[in-house]
């Protein structure tokens, strides 16, 4: 017991990098508003950011940074994005439930 | 019950800060070798160089770090998931963020924690709060219950699908315990590992492609975002829509 | 990593170059543009596209069979990424042509749309050559933010903005999935360069590592090119979506992503030890084409509307498509070739039929229904015919480039060691005999009902052209196949 609390190692931040992911896809499933679906996106991006950055670490092999860089910009452009669409939709209805999004079913 | 988990954090980080500064022996890395490391290789770099990095740490104080830091990190996300003000969502969200830019500090990417704490907390989360006000409708619906069995089956699926992911992480084995150690503290020199320069100097050299090729995917983000989100001309809202209903 | 920059690597990145430049200079040009009339600019679109598609097609001549790799292994040019970026420039081309009328017609027109177009296209020409965890990623976001943004340019469409909405929120789920898995994979191996991590993959310390991380990428990848059960976006995308948009989704889009596979499935994960037993990942991805190919035909037989019709057909044409991902992984020496002959066929299939959707539709009817389609073949003969070559191509019948696309993916599936593959070829064969019922619903509706209403076609140049040059592609492919399969390698 001593030992997980005191003696942090790789396997603790994979292990909170897997709780943050699952957080993320638990945010995306269970939530209607569309602004937290994408929280719960960026929460996904980042704990993928933060298991490359352990295995970087863990291979002292720095590619792994560039990626995460690149990772960083790819989602700041995609929630520039989202949020544009968040609004567009809001304009015309009213409201970002995704539930409510029925316009479009069969 | 805020109170309580202000008190419980509170407590936690004094018996960090007191354990950090009582004097001990041995300096310890924030990742020792966990699994199969040489101790006596890990003692001798620690002698030699102690960190000159400003992530000076003892063992405990550092653990305590840790743990506070996750707490946060994943505190914050749960906020996310519960919270059915979008705001306090959002403020949740950048507390995590700060959680991970500390976390990041510890994994020795300073350049990359300063970025986090720069691009996420910093100008992503404006971005989604300038939304929420445009939105202007800070209270979210309840969250729809959907389908119960549903929802325990793939509770359920989920919770072995982590456990397996879980146990399968700890496990991790580095791929050469001993190296894999010196490289980032050996020398001083070992210390510009993930600094600004070191990322930059490998940006450069072979994320150069990837670094310039960016800048197209920036210029769809934006000139993508003005053309969806800028308002529509006067008299045409809606109008030339097709009717609902149409079709099916 | 070390590398010194050589400029003589820029050459053989020259489509890629021609196609971000193009999109940048579109995007200028929107600047200095006033009033509502945007249609000048497809001349510059459909110029650019077809100087990448002539110069990927110099290079392949050019090349031979090297394999070059390119700024620091972060690329790699060799025959099949030129085949690839040919095709996608054609297919930019050819959705830049259909665009104009649409737009006047439905009153969406918007100078920006085209620069994203471009742009978006130099991301699956990055695809075409990536060779890189990078760079994979990277090209997949600079296609998809490019086509979230084209499908919600129909501004004042609720449809068009609800279908962005959803297509946007799953792609970023499956972004996520993508880079987890990324970087799981990036654990295992040490390198992010694909080459090298075959090697290193296959003596990790790690198994667990890579069987989690390729799991992870089936699911993403399975976002993307829409396979079941990832599938619930794509219909209500491509419905809702400006029909130029849906063929360039289902038809590029979904080109690139698997050409992303056949790089990562093929390449990284490919050799003799992670493909297969029952934790590999062909194992998961078998069941998944299976499932794909049933129910994306099973729920096409019941749709009424054609666009989610042929949705839910290219949702069965990918579980094809990821039949040959499967072969390719187990080992058949030709499944590479396989699989981008049938991303020509199908691209090309499926830029006609949209086209043809897109031309029957007028201004405040878009003639979706199948019902809406019945006299089409009294009215509009020309028209009619084209969508039959092409629904016959669809569904794999002999004369055309769908019968050839099939039979070449199934043949290098039969061509896996043990004949393991051999129920999903049956699964396939006795699929494209279900889909020839519903592909005849529309045929006979165009030929064989009396038009309730007189049709108000869209005319134009471009549209015209697109319906007119598909399908005697189709049908060059499917008569004479011998210049084609030289061409991909097989």
């Amino acid at each position: 017991m001593g030992n997980i609390l005191f003696n942090v190692g790789y396997g603790h931040f994979l292990v909170l990098a897997a709780v943050l992911f699952l957080i993320g896809v638990g945010a995306v499933l269970v939530r209607r508003n569309a602004l937290i679906i994408l929280m719960g996106v960026e929460l996904m991006l980042n704990a993928a950011n933060m298991t490359l950055l352990t295995f970087s670490r863990m291979w002292g092999d720095l590619s792994g940074h560039t990626f995460a860089l690149i990772v960083i910009a790819v989602a700041a452009a995609e929630a520039s994005v989202g949020l544009a669409i968040v609004v567009a939709v809001f304009r015309g209805r009213r409201n970002v439930d995704v539930d409510k999004l029925t316009t479009l079913r069969h | 019950m805020m109170r309580l988990l202000i008190l419980i954090t509170s407590a936690f980080l004094a018996w960090g800060a007191v354990d950090a500064m009582a004097p001990q022996a041995a300096y310890a890395d924030p990742i020792p070798a966990q699994q199969g490391g040489n101790p006596r290789a890990r003692v001798n770099i620690v002698k030699k160089s102690p960190h000159l990095d400003r992530v000076e740490s003892r063992d405990k104080g550092m653990a305590l770090l840790f743990w506070l830091f996750a707490a946060m990190t994943v505190g914050g996300a749960l906020f996310v998931v519960t919270r059915r003000n979008l705001i306090a969502a959002v403020m949740g969200m950048v507390g995590s963020f700060l959680g991970i830019s500390a976390i990041y500090m510890m994994l020795y990417a300073h350049f990359l924690s300063v970025v986090q704490m720069l691009v996420y907390a910093g100008a992503i989360m404006v971005l989604f709060v300038f939304v929420v006000m445009i939105l202007n409708r800070p209270e979210d619906e309840p969250v729809a219950p959907s389908g119960r069995a549903g929802q325990v089956i793939g509770g359920l699926a989920i919770l072995y699908l982590v456990g397996r992911l879980v146990m399968l992480l700890w496990k991790v084995q580095p791929p050469d315990p001993i190296k894999a150690l010196a490289a980032p503290v050996a020398t001083p020199e070992g210390h510009e590992w993930g600094t600004v320069k070191a990322v930059g100097t490998d940006l450069f050299n072979g994320g150069l492609f990837p670094f310039e090729a960016i800048s197209i995917l920036l210029l769809v983000a934006v000139v993508g975002a003005i053309a969806i989100a800028r308002p529509l001309h006067a008299g045409q809202d809606n109008e030339g829509d097709i009717p609902e209903g149409e079709g099916h | 990593m070390n590398f010194s920059f050589n400029p003589a690597d820029l050459g053989y990145l020259i489509p890629y170059l021609i196609m971000a430049v193009a999109g940048m200079l579109l995007v200028l040009a929107e600047a200095f543009y006033r009033g509502q009339d945007r249609s000048s600019l497809v001349g510059l679109t459909v110029a650019g596209s077809l100087a990448a598609a002539v110069a990927s097609v110099v290079l392949y001549r050019q090349i031979g069979d090297a394999r070059v790799p390119l700024l620091g292994v972060m690329l790699i040019a060799a025959r099949t990424s030129y085949v690839l970026s040919a095709l996608f420039s054609v297919v930019t081309a050819l959705a830049a042509l259909m665009s104009p009328a649409h737009q006047k017609e439905h009153d969406w027109q918007i100078g920006e749309y085209y620069g994203v177009m471009l742009l978006s296209a130099s991301g699956m020409i990055m695809l075409a050559h990536a060779a890189n965890l990078v760079t994979i990623f990277l090209g997949i976001e600079t296609m998809s933010i490019g086509v979230y943004v084209m499908c919600a340019m129909r501004r004042r469409s609720r449809r068009g903005n609800e279908a962005a909405m959803k297509y946007f929120l799953i792609g970023a789920f499956a972004t996520g999935f993508l880079m987890y898995g990324m970087a799981l994979l990036y654990g295992a191996a040490g390198t992010s360069s694909l080459v090298e991590m075959q090697k290193a993959l296959a003596t990790t310390n790690n198994p667990g590592l890579v069987i989690a991380g390729a799991f992870l990428l089936v699911v993403a990848f399975g976002f993307k090119v829409a396979a079941v059960p990832f599938h619930m976006w794509a219909p209500d995308a491509y419905e809702g979506a400006p029909t130029p948009v849906t063929a360039f989704m289902a038809a590029a889009v979904k080109a690139a992503a698997v050409a992303a596979m056949i790089r990562m499935f093929g390449l990284a994960l490919g050799g003799d030890v992670l493909p297969f037993g029952s934790l590999g990942w062909a194992s998961p991805m078998v069941v998944i084409a299976a499932v794909t190919i049933t129910i994306g035909n099973i729920s096409a037989v019941r749709q009424d509307n054609i666009k989610r019709m042929l949705a839910y057909s290219s949702i069965s044409h990918a579980g094809v498509l990821l039949v040959g991902v499967c072969a390719l992984g187990l080992g058949a020496a030709s499944a590479n070739g396989a699989i981008v002959y049938y991303l020509i066929a199908y691209s090309m299939t499926t830029m006609g039929a949209f086209a043809i959707v897109a031309y029957v539709g007028s201004k405040g009817r878009e003639r979706l229904l199948v019902d809406d389609w019945a006299g089409l073949g009294a009215q509009h003969p020309g028209a009619a015919l084209a969508m039959t070559v092409l629904l016959l191509s669809f569904g794999g019948v002999p004369p055309t480039g769908g019968f050839f696309a099939k039979f070449y993916v199934f043949k290098s599936a039969m061509e896996v060691y043990d004949g393991q593959l051999i129920w999903l070829v049956l699964v396939g064969v006795v699929n494209s005999a279900i889909s020839i019922y519903y592909y005849l619903r529309i045929v006979t509706a165009m030929y064989f009902r009396e038009a309730n209403q007189p049709f108000a076609p869209t005319r134009s140049g471009g549209l015209l052209f697109v319906i007119a040059i598909c399908p005697i592609i189709v049908l060059e492919m499917g008569i004479m196949p011998g210049f084609w399969v030289k061409l991909v390698g097989g």
